[in-house]
């Protein structure tokens, strides 16, 4: 939601100079006529005088408007920049004083603190641990299997999912059998993907597929269906083949949808990967954290949590901002904050 | 010179539709949607064609754009029977159908792209065209940031951009209020002069049809048939004070006589069921005009 937020603030300086522009290039030509004027009417009587004169004129006028228009603006974006910080700052703080407090008094409330580490135990845990390479290559293992899981469900996902939206025979193909398999959580297919794939690896970047798959698919054939049939019509009329339907109209009119289900796709990858990794895992954050359990390590367990924590919000960061550049009429749609 | 490369083809645009007739749905479920419809556009006729809603004026403009095949009968478009939609006829929809995902001039630029128009020949004639619609300074924004009639001055020239032979419009400025339409009306007067193309344009707005129109064909309540043709007489260039002149203010009598006959005769059968019965009128099979 940042990002896109963002881009809408962006945005506007451009729509407001734009609709300055044009008054401005009114109020600038009949000066520059003035100047032609003037300057044929000079050539017979006073040269230097009339160079002279005109060119502070247009000069000022637009100058002082844009700067105007800049500066309530500047001022405007920093003030909502500052109190969205402000928030943020808030919402995290609340989080580790909470966190603190617990630990600090060893709260017996129910829900017991007793075992919890410090936040500042974490913050030495990071210091020793976070720079060993178990650690950061724990991490990059977890990254990659993110990725190759999610990148095949994407190519596999979304191609299937516009075919499907598309045309009712690849619907009453595929359907079926995605409505089977889609309830099935990701975890669930752990065993049987030991037993599908040769290794390890293989098999855990299975599961972290099953899991982006279906978001991916059901998003991207509701973006289709969804997309106006206007558009469909109005496409034709202008000359489009079915194949430039597909990659002009179709494709764009379903990203917005499409996004949602990669965002989407990338928590429940993030999910069954841990999930994965817990399970049957060598290596990976998922390894890393039950590991610290089962080895009585508990500052690494928390260590481990917030690692997950940061790196999914970063991916679904990532594809918040690729949505944004690639999808950058959205900042203007209706109800375009989303 | 856009203009020049469509005043060679002047000659050209003839839309001729012979005893046409649709049905949607089968056996119980059946519905005659219109029946036995004969019309023709000449080349560069502005023809509108007015009816009451549902009277099937949309669903003909379906099957000369190709979108719907006839139950019986053939459209055609200088000789050579319509099958499917294409670039020889631009349509311009009631619904604003701009590409949200593309620029102004990114959508006037489309059918020229489909056509493998090179990108910037595409780009000169797209500015070309905006000029002309008076939104060349808007052409990097997008659909979303324009008002209503700013959609639809670029709908037009985007379907003029590949140059079709004809220009059909399905109440384009519908959904527009009074004050832009009656300039839209002008502005498209001003755009099918200079380019001298044939427009079948659905509406039914009585006025606009008249002061748009060098013939208007009107249309019966379902199922659709032509109950009458009529000439307007009125000089080009129209200008907007002729709506207020006696012969404009006399064909809109004349129009509104048909129409109205065709509105109650469409609405009978809910008046009779619901509307009215709660009142305690009694309404017979062809006594609704007396109430009205």
């Amino acid at each position: 939601m940042g990002s896109l937020a963002s881009a809408k603030i962006v945005a506007l300086p451009m729509v407001d100079k734009y609709s300055d522009a044009e008054p401005a290039v009114a109020a600038v030509k009949p000066a520059a006529v003035e100047i032609s004027a003037a300057e044929t009417a000079a050539s017979a009587n006073a040269p230097v005088a009339a160079s002279d004169l005109p060119v502070p004129e247009p000069e000022v006028v637009p100058t002082v408007s844009l700067t105007r228009v800049f500066r309530s603006l500047l001022a405007r974006i920093t003030r909502d920049r500052i109190i969205t910080a402000a928030l943020a700052c808030i919402s995290i703080g609340a989080l580790f004083l909470f966190w603190y407090l617990g630990t600090r008094y060893r709260l017996e409330f129910y829900i017991r603190f007793k075992n919890v580490p410090t936040p500042y135990e974490v913050y030495q845990q990071l210091t020793q641990v976070g720079l060993s390479n178990k650690y950061l290559v724990n991490i990059a293992i977890s990254v990659r299997r993110i990725l190759l899981g999610f990148f095949i469900a994407m190519a596999i996902g979304v191609p299937l999912g516009l075919a499907i939206g598309k045309y009712q025979r690849v619907r009453d193909l595929f359907m079926p059998v995605v409505e089977i398999l889609r309830p099935i959580p990701a975890i669930a297919w752990v065993p049987m993907s030991i037993m599908l794939w040769p290794n390890n690896e293989a098999s855990i970047v299975f599961i972290t597929f099953i899991g982006a798959f279906f978001p991916i698919l059901l998003n991207t054939i509701h973006g289709v269906h969804s997309l106006d049939g206007v558009l469909i019509r109005a496409a034709r009329c202008l000359g489009a083949s079915e194949f430039r339907l597909f990659l002009n109209v179709i494709l764009p009119g379903s990203l917005p949808h499409i996004f949602t289900g990669l965002a989407v796709g990338m928590g429940v990858a993030w999910v069954s990967l841990i999930a994965a990794e817990m399970i049957s895992g060598q290596f990976g954050v998922g390894y890393f954290t039950w590991e610290a359990y089962s080895l009585v390590d508990y500052p690494a367990i928390v260590l481990g949590m917030i690692t997950i924590g940061f790196l999914g919000l970063a991916c679904s960061g990532i594809i918040r901002m690729v949505g944004s550049l690639l999808m950058p009429w959205l900042a203007f749609a209706p109800g375009g904050k989303r | 010179m856009t203009m020049a490369m469509v005043e060679t083809e002047t000659h050209k645009g003839f839309i001729d539709v012979r005893n046409m007739g649709v049905t949607f749905g089968a056996n119980d479920s059946k519905v005659v949607a219109v029946e036995s419809v004969s019309l023709n556009v000449q080349p560069g006729e502005f023809v509108s064609l007015i009816g009451p809603s549902g009277c099937g004026k949309s669903t003909l403009l379906s099957i000369v754009a190709g979108f719907v095949k006839p139950t019986l009968g053939e459209a055609r478009l200088d000789g050579k029977a319509i099958t499917k939609p294409g670039s020889d006829r631009g349509v311009v929809f009631q619904q604003y159908s701009l590409f949200p995902w593309l620029s102004v001039r990114k959508n006037v630029e489309f059918g020229l792209k489909m056509a493998g128009v090179e990108q910037s020949k595409r780009n000169t004639t797209a500015r070309a065209l905006l000029d002309l619609a008076g939104l060349l300074s808007f052409e990097n924004h997008y659909p979303d940031q324009l008002s209503g009639g700013m959609k639809q001055r670029i709908g037009i020239v985007r379907a003029l951009a590949t140059s079709p032979q004809v220009l059909l419009m399905d109440e384009p400025f519908g959904a527009l209020d009074t004050q832009t339409r009656v300039v839209m009306q002008e502005i498209l007067t001003n755009i099918w002069q200079q380019f001298k193309i044939s427009v079948l344009f659905i509406t039914h707005d009585i006025e606009e049809s008249i002061f748009l129109s060098d013939r208007i064909y009107v249309m019966t309540a379902r199922p659709g048939r032509i109950k009458a043709e009529i000439k307007v007489p009125l000089p080009r260039p129209r200008r907007a004070e002729m709506t207020d002149t006696p012969e404009f203010m006399n064909l809109v009598q004349e129009l509104k006589g048909l129409i109205r006959e065709e509105s109650l005769a469409a609405m009978a059968p809910e008046i009779k069921d619901r509307g009215l019965s709660g009142f305690g009128m009694k309404v017979g099979p062809k006594g609704v005009g007396e109430i009205f």
